[in-house]
């Protein structure tokens, strides 16, 4: 589904190497966990993932196409979800505005109805959800990120630190609809994340360090290392 | 459909920041809608008086130009009454009003300010030396009585009514009084320049008069009592030919003649003067007049057409200002919706049609209350501007200098007996209408475009990682 073929990246103006011949496959129905360090790249490797930042070698291929070279507004709001580490909602409008306007940007069309049930399963209330985003706690900005990800059903979802707010009551549904997406729906879902509870749903657990990616293999203390693709 | 509903909503989340833009574009809008109504109504009022004063030539033979390019009175030259007439005939014109006025002497009836012994006695040293009795007032005759200049504003007919056969007059109330004349005596009065011409009057007419009786100083000072306005007789062009005149060698003729193209004016001199009018006689539209008439109006004109530029720019750049600062707090609102997939042109769209709902509410807003605040402003303006141009006009004292030749007298006021105008109709046109929409959308225009123009240089991952 999503495929990493030699990924390279440097920040602009620096010769600092974050990621080089990174190889990594994503496939639908399964729960990716990233884990790692502050500044390990694993923000870096979800920015790349979802389009807004381009790789300064390899290729990102979805669906058989390079990321680099299709329309990646379309994707970004079409093919994938994200729930961003700051959340990035929209501070002045209500947190049923922000899952509605999700849901116009992606082509699904902004049925309140279905933003309204898919808050009420985040656990926001029809009351809360018209309130302004600026006048929820963070928790419940953290539920409406995750809303707003999933509210068009979109086939690969990546999120950054999706639970860092969250109670631990809270964290466990959330976890549990992660699961849900991927393993009865079918969706790829890939999250980064510091949290070894979020660990415990996944399928694949990565380790990211200087760059290198290792697998953990079903043992969180045996690290393995990443297959590399030779040319 | 979206991005349009988001944008209205947008306009109630930005609430302080779109109510700065919508008062800045509101006055920008009442302030174009105010000077273009007046502007508008100004420039009409003008190309009427325009149509009226510029159409109306004059054909005169002016005595104090003669004596500036040094011709003296023996230069003056005369036409004959029937080459008036002739050249009331040219194809240029679609009317022509006959007045023409004479100094007349009697010692029928005393004149106003005449303080001599006997009327008609008071005597004077002509060129030759010789001691000859002046002249005791002025016979005025015009084809046209509603055309009589001050009938209507500062004249008007208190007793019997206005000429209208042969050898008919008006005379003024303090003339009536002082000799005890009414409707229906004669007068008998002659010409004071003319041998044996002689009329014989009646008195079907008088006027109350509320005009300077002087038109200058030195009249009064000097005992021209015959330049007294209240010694003026008034009868009809033809009454004051028919005594016998073949030329205006004595007599002051003011033929008006109404062009139907002012633009004609150079054809129908190149007419007359072909037809023998000489070169001492000027073909010239009343410019001092219409230049007094029209001169509040043009100044509130102009001062409106600059302070709206004036409006515009300013305005334009606090518009400019407030657009760029706004789109700029809007930076990460606009990186969300980047990364979440919604095109540039999708962004730019929904900042633009934010910008064009205020400016479509203030141009509705603009154009109601600009049009209700238009009229009394420019009553205002221009009661102001006509105050100052009467004031102007009363300190210099009208004419400054008079001159007397063949019978005639001149002064160098030609805007004599013309008042400003001081009534102004403000409308919203159409044409007005769309000038304002036009502004409008250009104001919306810079506004969207400077959104555009930054919202083009925003990439969404670094607007998100700056935060």
């Amino acid at each position: 589904m999503l495929a990493l073929k030699n990924i390279s990246y440097k920040y602009e103006g620096t010769t600092r190497t974050i990621f080089k011949d990174v190889n990594l496959e994503f496939s639908p129905g399964k729960v990716y966990t990233i884990v790692g360090k502050s500044g390990a790249g694993k923000s870096t490797l979800l920015a790349l993932l979802s389009g807004l930042d381009v790789a300064t070698g390899g290729e990102i291929v979805y669906n058989g196409e390079n990321l680099a070279k299709i329309n990646r507004n379309h994707y970004r709001a079409r093919q994938m979800g994200m729930v961003f580490q700051s959340l990035n909602l929209i501070p002045t409008a209500t947190a049923l505005d922000n899952i509605v306007l999700s849901m116009n940007i992606s082509g699904v069309g902004g049925n309140k109805t279905r933003a309204l049930e898919l808050l009420k399963t985040m656990g926001i209330s029809p009351e809360k959800s018209r309130r302004k985003i600026l006048k929820l706690s963070g928790g419940e900005q953290q539920r409406i990120a995750i809303a707003r990800a999933i509210a068009h059903n979109p086939p690969l979802i990546v999120a950054d630190e999706p639970t860092g707010n969250l109670d631990k009551e809270t964290e466990g549904k959330v976890l549990k609809i992660f699961e849900n997406i991927a393993h009865e729906q079918g969706k790829c879902v890939i999250i980064v994340t510091h949290s070894r509870r979020v660990t415990t749903i996944a399928d694949e657990i990565w380790h990211v360090e200087k760059g290198i990616f290792r697998r953990f293999d079903g043992n969180v203390n045996a690290p393995q290392t990443q297959k590399r693709r030779r040319k | 459909m979206y991005l349009l509903s988001n944008a209205i909503k947008n306009l109630e989340r930005n609430k302080s920041r779109n109510a700065l833009i919508a008062v800045v574009t509101l006055a920008i809008v009442m302030a174009a809608v105010v000077t273009l109504t007046i502007n508008n109504a100004a420039a009409r009022i003008i190309d009427t008086i325009r149509l009226d004063l510029g159409s109306r030539v004059e054909i005169r033979q002016d005595f104090i130009e003669m004596r500036q390019i040094g011709l003296g009175r023996d230069d003056a030259a005369f036409v004959p009454i029937a080459s008036f007439m002739q050249f009331a005939e040219s194809a240029y014109l679609r009317n022509s009003v006959f007045n023409a006025a004479m100094y007349a002497w009697s010692d029928s009836f005393r004149a106003v300010d005449d303080f001599s012994e006997t009327p008609g006695s008071t005597t004077r040293i002509n060129d030759n030396g010789e001691v000859v009795l002046v002249e005791t007032s002025r016979l005025v005759g015009t084809s046209e009585p509603a055309s009589l200049a001050d009938f209507g504003s500062f004249r008007e007919i208190s007793q019997g009514r206005m000429f209208e056969n042969l050898n008919e007059a008006i005379i003024s109330e303090e003339l009536a009084v002082q000799n005890a004349l009414t409707i229906g005596d004669t007068i008998t009065l002659s010409a004071a320049y003319s041998d044996g011409i002689v009329y014989t009057l009646e008195i079907v007419g008088i006027y109350a008069d509320r005009t300077e009786p002087y038109v200058n100083f030195f009249l009064a000072m000097n005992g021209r009592f015959a330049d007294n306005r209240r010694n003026e007789i008034i009868t009809s062009f033809d009454t004051l030919i028919a005594g016998g005149w073949q030329t205006n060698a004595g007599l002051d003729m003011q033929v008006e003649y109404f062009l139907a193209d002012p633009a004609n004016i150079t054809a129908f001199e190149a007419e007359v003067r072909a037809l023998g009018l000489p070169i001492t006689y000027n073909v010239a539209i009343n410019q001092a007049a219409f230049d007094r008439v029209t001169g509040p109006l043009a100044g509130m004109h102009s001062a409106a057409t600059t302070f709206m530029f004036i409006v515009l720019i300013l305005g334009a750049i606090t518009l400019a200002l407030i657009s760029y600062m706004a789109v700029r707090e809007r930076k990460y609102e606009v990186g969300v919706l980047r990364a979440m997939g919604l095109e540039r042109a999708k962004v730019a769209f929904g900042i633009l049609a934010e910008t064009v709902i205020i400016a479509a509410v203030c141009l509705i807003l603009g154009l109601g209350i600009g049009n209700a605040i238009s009229q009394p402003i420019a009553d205002f303006i221009l009661e102001g501007r006509v105050a100052t141009a009467n004031q102007e006009i009363s300190e210099t004292g009208g004419a400054n200098r008079v001159l007397f030749a063949g019978g005639q007298m001149q002064t160098d006021d030609a805007a004599q007996g013309y008042t400003p105008a001081s009534e102004i109709q403000i409308s919203l046109e159409v044409a007005v209408i769309l000038q304002i929409i036009a502004i409008t959308l250009a104001l919306a225009a810079l506004s969207g475009i400077i959104g555009v123009v930054i919202i083009s240089q925003y990439e969404p991952l670094k607007i998100l990682r700056e935060r």
